[in-house]
């Protein structure tokens, strides 16, 4: 009997965790595309179903009905493969996330390296991907999609490791039950937050990351020979990703699905209050992805590298080392925790643009005047 | 099941570009990874890349991100425009002129119908005179408009919402023009001797509302733009174009002034009542993709300081010669004539060669996008194929001129 409900527990996880990413993506693609219509000064789309609601699911019948077309060069198994390795990532990554109090699948003793290896197959796949099309614009652009990611995986890994050290545990319920009341690791870790926020934009191609498949160079990068339902599944996945990515933040950062009379409603044993703080937690962030991705110019292949590895690796490991300083010998470690790093943070967000800027002015100062 | 699909052979393009590799190899230039393999890849950006704005096909050589060598390939819009002219009346030929250069078309329509007019000794009215000086600035600062908007738009989805912006006040001019005219961008406005239609009532109003409105907007999007580090980052000092290459090339337009040449058709060959107007030429130091940004700002806001002027200065009077149409068949003596008129993007010329006859001999354009295009393998090589992709948008191409 227990082997019966255990199997039926893991049947409704795995369907719990497609559904998450599929009602995900579909509802990110509206919701993106009706906030960039309103950066915009326009509308977006409004005539399918109300506030152009139905949208989403128009367009993936659309994609649906397309031609199956494989080129001629490509190498059959792994362009077959690659589509539908892509969301191994986005599904398997719920089976630790806890939604709400009593809704977890697994509770790993190790979940937050289950979180940074499982994020890895994304990379795999749209590096197989772009390798089997035989296109030499998907080539570059999972080349571009594989250096991007692994750079920006330490960072991400980086700061993972701090919140571990906070916690004292990588279970992930333990860093949610560690962030009861209020005491939100984003709160103590501003900086820490914010290195992992940056990285995970990366890890998410999204702009201004979005080298991997910069439309006005690559025309879509590593997408650039698949069509259809296959195309559709790399989409998906990336739209998912956002709802996925912000999930994983506000569980590690956030407080998960603590709030406000989070146990007042249990039914089934699950507490559906504590589920809606996450989704709600979950959507201001992604209201962040999108509002960043339509205000920042596209970085550059060198420039995003330098961020990564002469900025933010640096800096990770420079705050890595004074975490466990501070944790280690103050004696009231979390306030000189919460003090350091926002002051940090501060220093971070109100320099960094001023010192570029700075730069920028006197290479122009030291750029030549065009002579005969 | 794959049988119709097989790979094509490589075009002449494509092939002068692979040839052009083994002479590199044969000379020694290789890449440099030690002598190893010759590792760059021939790729075509076009004629349906999302970067090339319209047709143009850039057949680049890349050695990793590093673009080594650039072919342009044209013709793809090409619907012989100067062959039509010798079949066609010099009336019948107005809207045709519309077509080429589709962003400035009044401006297109201006350079023939003033060649035409110095062909045949015509005078234009006055009140015409500024009228065409108003909507050809006004159709100015709308091709600068689409010129901004779609380069941002090339460096990122921020571009994306900045093409809307500038869309939407491109809008304002065209329903200007719409009054006006009828059309919204094949004016078919200008007449041999002055225009097509007055200003109808309001319209010096509602112009002067626009006036009023859009230098807030300009400052607008160059707050959003030039304060955006990364923007600059993107920009500055990348694409130089040096003032050799601008008198070697014969590049005119923003793309020259932003090189510190100093050099407007308004002012240095003057036509029209453009000595009578008072504005200046905006010229920038370093030639680099920013200094062309900044030239076509600066440029819109000098177009709505003409366009001031001009509203003020209205004169009263015929805006065509004779009593009610402009003449339909003109028959110039023979001869030829040259023009040239400051188009948006540069000295768009009109060479008419007239045997006498009802229909040209002869015609041919000058267009200025031709020019600068036969800079780019020049500007792109050895840059990363992102500044590429910049440069070619700051560049600023309509292939409906280039190919005609």
């Amino acid at each position: 009997m227990d082997i019966l409900l255990g199997i039926l527990r893991a049947i409704l996880f795995v369907v719990v965790a497609y559904a998450v990413v599929f009602v995900a993506a579909l509802v990110n693609i509206l919701y993106e595309r009706r906030f960039m219509a309103f950066i915009g000064d326009r509308l977006g789309p409004n005539r399918t179903g109300p506030q152009g609601a139905l949208q989403s699911i128009a367009d993936a019948f659309k994609m649906m009905g397309k031609e199956d077309f494989r080129p001629l060069l490509a190498d059959p198994v792994l362009f077959t493969l690659a589509p539908v390795m892509v969301m191994i990532g986005a599904v398997s990554i719920q089976l630790v996330l806890p939604y709400t109090q009593g809704f977890l699948a697994i509770d790993l003793n190790i979940g937050v390296i289950f979180l940074v290896a499982i994020t890895s197959f994304t990379t795999l796949s749209i590096l197989m991907g772009g390798w089997a099309s035989r296109n030499k614009y998907s080539l570059v652009g999972g080349l571009r999609a594989a250096a991007q990611m692994i750079s920006y995986e330490i960072p991400m890994l980086l700061s993972l490791l701090i919140v571990a050290m906070i916690v004292g545990s990588m279970r992930v319920s333990d860093i949610v039950a560690f962030q009861a009341h209020y005491e939100w690791i984003g709160f103590y870790a501003p900086f820490t937050f914010l290195i992992f926020y940056i990285s995970s934009i990366a890890e998410l191609n999204r702009g201004p990351f979005d080298l991997p498949e910069g439309e006005s160079e690559l025309v879509a990068g590593y997408a650039t020979e698949y069509s259809g339902m296959r195309f559709g599944m790399f989409y998906l996945n990336e739209y998912a990703g956002l709802t996925i990515m912000s999930m994983v933040i506000v569980t590690l950062f956030f407080g998960g699905w603590m709030g406000p009379w989070a146990d007042a409603i249990t039914w089934l044993g699950v507490s559906w209050i504590g589920l809606f703080w996450f989704l709600v937690k979950t959507y201001i962030l992604v209201t962040a992805l999108i509002w960043i991705r339509f205000s920042i110019p596209r970085l550059q292949v060198d420039q995003l590298m330098a961020f990564a590895w002469k900025i933010l690796i640096p800096l990770g490991l420079v705050n890595i080392l004074a975490t466990a300083a501070i944790i280690l010998w103050v004696p009231s470690w979390k306030w000189g925790l919460a003090v350091f790093s926002w002051v940090v943070f501060f220093a971070f967000v109100g320099l960094f643009d001023p010192i570029l800027k700075w730069r920028l002015r006197k290479q122009r100062e030291r750029q030549p005047v065009v002579s005969a | 099941m794959y049988d119709h699909f097989e790979t094509p052979e490589p075009d002449e393009a494509v092939k002068l570009a692979l040839r052009r590799i083994d002479e590199a190899t044969a000379r020694g230039e290789g890449s440099d990874l030690g002598g190893l393999e010759f590792n760059e890849v021939v790729v075509n950006m076009g004629p349906q890349h999302p970067s090339t704005h319209g047709v143009l096909r850039l057949v680049v050589t890349l050695d990793g991100e590093l673009v080594k060598d650039v072919i342009p390939v044209i013709g793809y819009l090409h619907r012989c425009k100067e062959k039509l002219a010798e079949r066609r009346t010099y009336f019948q030929y107005i809207p045709i002129v519309d077509r080429t250069e589709y962003l400035a078309s009044i401006n297109c329509e201006w350079a023939y119908v003033m060649a035409v007019e110095k062909l045949a000794g015509m005078q234009v009215t006055r009140r015409a005179e500024f009228i065409r000086v108003i909507t050809g600035e006004l159709m100015r600062i709308a091709s600068h408009l689409v010129a901004v908007g779609t380069f941002t738009a090339d460096l990122s989805p921020l571009g994306t919402a900045m093409v809307f912006y500038m869309f939407r006040d491109r809008e304002i001019i065209l329903d200007l023009m719409e009054e006006l005219t009828g059309a919204r961008m094949m004016f078919n406005y200008y007449r041999f001797g002055g225009v097509r239609y007055d200003l109808p009532d309001g319209w010096v109003e509602r112009c002067r509302d626009f006036l009023k409105m859009f230098p807030k907007q300009i400052k607008e999007y160059e707050a959003l733009v030039d304060t955006n580090a990364v923007f600059l980052q993107r920009t500055q000092g990348k694409g130089v174009i040096t003032q050799q290459d601008v008198v070697d090339y014969g590049i005119t337009g923003p793309n020259a002034r932003a090189s510190g040449i100093d050099l407007d058709l308004r002012r240095h060959r003057p036509y029209s009542v453009y000595p009578e107007l008072d504005f200046d030429i905006i010229t920038a130091q370093h030639g680099d993709i920013f200094d062309r940004y900044r030239c076509r700002m600066d440029e819109m806001r000098e177009s709505l300081k003409i366009v001031e002027q001009c509203l003020d200065m209205l004169p009263n009077g015929p805006v065509q010669l004779g009593s009610l149409r402009a003449p339909y068949v003109i028959t110039p003596p023979p001869g030829s004539v040259y023009v040239g008129q400051e188009n948006p993007r540069g000295e768009y010329g009109t060479y008419i060669e007239s045997d006498g006859s009802r229909y040209p001999y002869r015609l041919k354009f000058r267009d200025p996008c031709f020019c600068n295009l036969q800079l780019f393998p020049k500007l792109l090589s050895g840059n990363k194929i992102a500044d590429a992709v910049a440069i070619s948008g700051s560049i600023d191409l309509v292939l409906g001129g280039i190919d005609r």
